[in-house]
């Protein structure tokens, strides 16, 4: 009995390859692990498991992107507004 | 398509934070200021994580010193690589209804991919001749 393929789940491969670039913190490689499940999943037809795998791998990306983002852009609040003000006094 | 309030506010702030960032990197140099973090990985264990080095070429590619800002960080250019591949085949399948497989959707190919992002990592901390050239 040959079964009907449902749709390839997005394996969001490029997001996990930003996420580690960007994202200090290794998470980044979690989400390419899990992009590359989707596809061996999806030929070997565990549909469901594929779809599951692409959620995580989609999760972990945006993730780690918006922890890198959160972070960096705390971290330019604090210190940087501190050192600009330094600058602008010519006490640098 | 319908977009919700919520999620049109969250792109809207997205592409904002973005082009900010843009603007930050295109400004400020990484090495002269210090307004950018330096990575957490490297700052707490000393060792060079696959990201490291990637504020340098932004700011470098972002100036136009596309090579020099690669050698910072060569995973850039696999994720150039990627991005074009997909919207080529993108613009091939979907616009031009081609039908050709797109070589992103084999496992090995992915498989490759994470291999070439975990040996990266390991060889750029070796600290030798030809794998300083992957440091950042």
């Amino acid at each position: 009995m040959e079964q009907i393929k449902p749709p390839r789940p997005d394996s969001y491969l490029a997001l996990a390859i930003i996420s580690t670039i960007i994202c200090c913190l290794p998470i980044g490689i979690v989400s390419i692990v899990y992009a590359t499940k989707v596809n061996s999943l999806y030929a070997d037809g565990n549909y469901d498991e594929a779809i599951r795998a692409s959620k995580n791998a989609k999760t972990w990306g945006l993730v780690s992107v918006g922890v890198a983002v959160v972070g960096l852009l705390i971290y330019i609040l604090i210190f940087g507004v501190a050192i600009f003000g330094a600058l602008s006094n010519g006490n640098f | 398509m319908v977009i919700s309030k919520l999620k049109l506010s969250i792109i809207i702030i997205g592409v904002l934070t973005f082009l900010g960032m843009l603007a930050l990197y295109i400004f400020w140099n990484p090495t002269e200021t210090n307004i950018f973090p330096k990575c957490p990985v490297y700052g707490v264990t000393g060792i060079y994580c696959p990201g490291c080095g990637s504020q340098r070429a932004a700011h470098k590619i972002l100036n136009g010193n596309i090579f020099e800002g690669i050698r910072h960080n060569y995973l850039i250019g696999l994720l150039g690589l990627v991005l074009s591949y997909q919207a080529f085949m993108f613009i091939m399948n979907n616009v031009l209804q081609k039908g050709i497989v797109n070589l992103l959707h084999k496992s090995k190919v992915t498989m490759g991919i994470l291999v070439i992002v975990i040996l990266f990592w390991i060889l750029r901390n070796i600290n030798l001749f030809p794998f300083t050239e992957l440091a950042p």
